[in-house]
């Protein structure tokens, strides 16, 4: 078994580490940070050169630092709930924190908290950041999937409007153009488009070098690199999309995974089992993905992480303000929204060869079961898991290692 | 299909202007759900973890018992009827449900982006229904519908008063609520109309929260010696009802449904709770309520997070604010026994 890390993925963990000191450094110097949602339209922020921490990535750090249940008590002491949308909600209750409690010195008060309106309460957790001294929020809205053409990913890089309809861009795109407004009143900076194009161009390539990484892990075998390395290698980048740094990363990602497959290196030689992670990173728990090579010669090729970075990003087109609406208009609909979910679950287990699905089933997931289906059709066999990623009290309730296990010794056929 | 009997739409969700529907010449037709019963493992395996009322909902369609509906309208109202409209047009397309699903998608916020896209809507609404009757939405037909409304309307204005003044208990009015979002207009008024039995209770409240599929909760939280005398829901008070506009073109009145949507009670699964919390005190002054009860079903969280706000504003007004949250398949009657009876005493003794 091979446990070195892959470089880019060390790295990129240094990196986000370092740029998140800096960053809380310079804004409890008063420079003005933003928190925003992973699907909202980050590039804006780039833009104006504001810096942003995503809720999603501040979440996984307070939970890999074991403070979730602190954060969410403390959000139960002030009489908001503890129990409703934990991955959103930790970061407000992180801000309650004792000092000594929180997580690299926690995030200072944002000057900005934008977020799409994604299910019921997304925008009541975001209106709860502009309650607080210092912090206010823009929410943007969000439509629903509809229409869904299939396989969205030939469609989205370039015939986006049809993939998405016209109708629910125009919409974001005027919600985008008030939320530049809205920034330039702030801020007193004017918007610059010309560097909004760059941005985009520099995401699109980043989005290129992700596709290149999955598709060779796709078609390798055995595996090279295990899951845990590559979320961070490809989430880390994902931050900072947009960036030359970022395009960089995700370069050194390919040239690290090219690296190992020319050199025949494999995260378990004695492969038997290739499987899939549907959902969420278990990010609390990411040693978890290495546990079953021993006994069953059980290895995860595929997370969303890469995949969605490979196939859901890139969005090619004249007017960067419209085509910044089109990557994030229906950007969780690709991943969560049947039968776009479905289709593109069965793509992506098809090119990877997988035996088994491991399908974390988070609780804003609609038609979890139209995925298992869809998948089992195919022959592959799916263990469903109900738990929430982020807070460990309900991924330990549901047993994740050992049901697992049990999915293996009975369902899973590998070679 | 006589041709007395129009044609009936099933809606789920609080969105729908009735006026379109009742210009194509069909009848809106809310489906509820229920509070109670068994939700079957087919349906909650489609759904994922959400609001029980949801998965029955879907089971009752599953089962055939909305199959007199001519097509369905899922409004894209809370985060558990967008899910019961993706799985619902899955289901369609592979005829496991024997008509048609539409999904009507109407941002809240206001501002010209999100009134462009609801009026949007509502011509894509116009023309789902069309398709069914065969009779095109035009201006005229527009006007006549929102005259059917007319007197529906002022039944309901009547009602609201009877409530107050205790001869209309909040069970009543809910039963005639859901007259009114099921039966053509006519009938519907003739059942508001008929909504009087004087309320046992003598504590005004208001009740917040998760829409009511039915009245049997409204019927416990009575039983402890309260007065239901509004409430936030699109089940009661919060419903949609007799919007009608009057405009010389169909896309004038689209953009003016729009404008009145803007202009709604705010909806739990998607205001803010600050618009939340400011329409219960003006409700709760208007109604002149001594308490609130906060009502809500596990999953349907929105409510539970606009709680903090409500207090704030309700209790330095002397409004006592007691809830029941995250409640349980089947557990609703026995969940709001308690709260409501702390209400009663609380404002026993005051009294
Ligand atoms: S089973 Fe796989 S991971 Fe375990 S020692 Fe053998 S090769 Fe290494
Ligand atoms: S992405 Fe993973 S490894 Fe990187 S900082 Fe976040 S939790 Fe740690």
């Amino acid at each position: 078994m091979s446990d070195d890390r892959l470089t880019s993925a060390v790295e990129a963990t240094r990196f986000q580490k370092q740029w998140f000191l800096q960053t809380t450094q310079r804004a409890r110097g008063g420079e003005p940070i933003a928190f925003l949602n992973a699907d909202a339209p980050h590039e804006i922020l780039r833009a104006f050169d504001i810096p942003y921490v995503v809720t999603q990535w501040w979440s996984s750090i307070i939970a890999a630092k074991r403070q979730g249940p602190a954060a969410l008590a403390a959000l139960a002491a002030t009489g908001l709930p503890d129990f409703s949308v934990q991955y959103d909600a930790i970061p407000l209750g992180e801000q309650l924190l004792p000092e000594a409690e929180r997580p690299w010195g926690g995030l200072p008060q944002p000057r900005f908290a934008i977020a799409e309106r994604s299910g019921d309460v997304t925008q009541k957790i975001f209106e709860q950041w502009g309650q607080r001294e210092g912090t206010e929020t823009f929410l943007l809205s969000r439509t629903a999937a509809d229409p869904v053409p299939s396989d969205w990913w030939e469609l989205v890089p370039h015939r986006w409007e049809e993939a998405f309809g016209a109708e629910r861009i125009d919409l974001l795109e005027a919600e985008i153009r008030e939320l530049i407004s809205w920034l330039e009143e702030r801020t007193g900076k004017a918007f610059d488009e010309e560097r909004l194009a760059d941005i985009m161009a520099l995401g699109n390539e980043q989005a290129e070098w992700n596709r290149r990484t999955r598709d060779l892990i796709a078609a390798a075998r055995p595996t090279p690199v295990a899951v845990n390395d590559t979320m961070p290698a490809v989430m880390v980048p994902q931050w900072h999309r947009g960036t030359q740094w970022a395009v960089d990363a995700a370069k050194r990602l390919y040239e690290d995974v090219a690296e190992r497959v020319d050199a025949g290196a494999s995260l378990c030689p004695d492969e038997r089992v290739r499987l899939m992670w549907i959902g969420r990173g278990l990010w609390s728990d990411l040693d978890m993905y290495r546990r079953f090579q021993d006994e069953f010669g059980a290895v995860f090729v595929w997370s969303m992480y890469l995949g969605i970075a490979a196939d859901g990003y890139a969005r090619y087109g004249d007017d960067p303000v419209r085509a910044l609406a089109a990557r994030f208009v229906g950007i969780t609909d690709q991943l969560y929204v049947p039968p776009w979910s479905s289709q593109w679950y069965v793509k992506e287990a098809v090119s990877h060869g997988v035996d088994g699905v491991v399908h974390l089933v988070a609780d804003d997931t609609p038609g979890a079961g139209l995925i298992t289906e869809a998948l089992e059709q195919q022959g592959i066999p799916v263990l469903e898991i109900r738990a929430n990623n982020a807070d460990e009290r309900s991924s330990r309730e549901a047993r994740v290692g050992d049901r697992i296990a049990e999915f293996l010794g009975t369902r899973v056929t590998g070679r | 299909m006589s041709a007395a009997e129009p044609v009936r739409i099933g809606v789920v969700g609080a969105d729908v202007p009735r006026q379109i529907v009742l210009a194509a010449g069909a009848t809106p037709v809310r489906l509820f759900g229920a509070w109670e019963g068994d939700t079957s493992a087919h349906a909650r395996e489609l759904l994922g973890a959400v609001d029980a009322v949801a998965v029955r909902l879907l089971d009752d369609l599953l089962a055939g018992r909305c199959d007199d509906l001519s097509a369905l309208v899922v409004c894209n109202d809370s985060a558990a009827h967008l899910r019961l409209f993706y799985v619902l047009r899955v289901l369609a397309s592979r005829g496991d449900v024997p008509f048609g699903v539409h999904l009507l998608d109407a941002p809240r916020a206001g501002g010209a982006p999100r009134r462009r896209f609801v009026s949007w809507q509502y011509a894509r609404l116009a023309g789902f229904v069309s398709e069914q009757t065969g009779r095109t939405v035009d201006a005229d037909a527009l006007g006549r519908a929102a005259a059917r409304e007319a007197r529906l309307v002022r039944e309901i204005d009547r009602m609201r008063a009877r409530r107050m003044d205790g001869t209309c208990s909040g069970a009543a009015a809910l039963d005639a609520y859901r007259a009114a979002l099921t039966l053509p207009p006519e009938q519907a008024a003739d059942v508001v109309a008929g909504a009087v039995e004087p309320a046992s209770g003598a504590v005004p409240v208001v009740v917040t929260g998760s829409t009511h599929p039915a009245s049997s909760v409204y019927t416990a939280i009575e039983r402890e010696g309260l007065r239901i005398v509004g409430e936030d829901h699109d089940a009661g008070d919060a419903a949609w009802i007799g919007a009608g506009v009057e405009a010389a073109t169909p896309q004038r009145a689209f953009d003016a449904l729009a404008e009145a949507h803007v202009a709604r009670p705010p909806a739990a699964a998607r205001s803010t709770s600050a618009e939340r919390a400011e329409a219960l005190r003006e409700l709760v002054s208007a109604a002149g309520a001594r308490a609130v009860l906060a009502v809500a079903r596990d999953l349907d969280d929105a409510p539970a997070w606009d709680l903090s706000a409500q207090r704030a504003v309700l209790e330095p007004l002397g409004v006592q604010v007691e809830a029941a949250l995250r409640i349980g398949a089947d557990e609703a009657v026995s969940a709001v026994a308690e709260p409501a009876r702390r209400i009663a005493e609380n404002q026993g003794e005051r009294a």
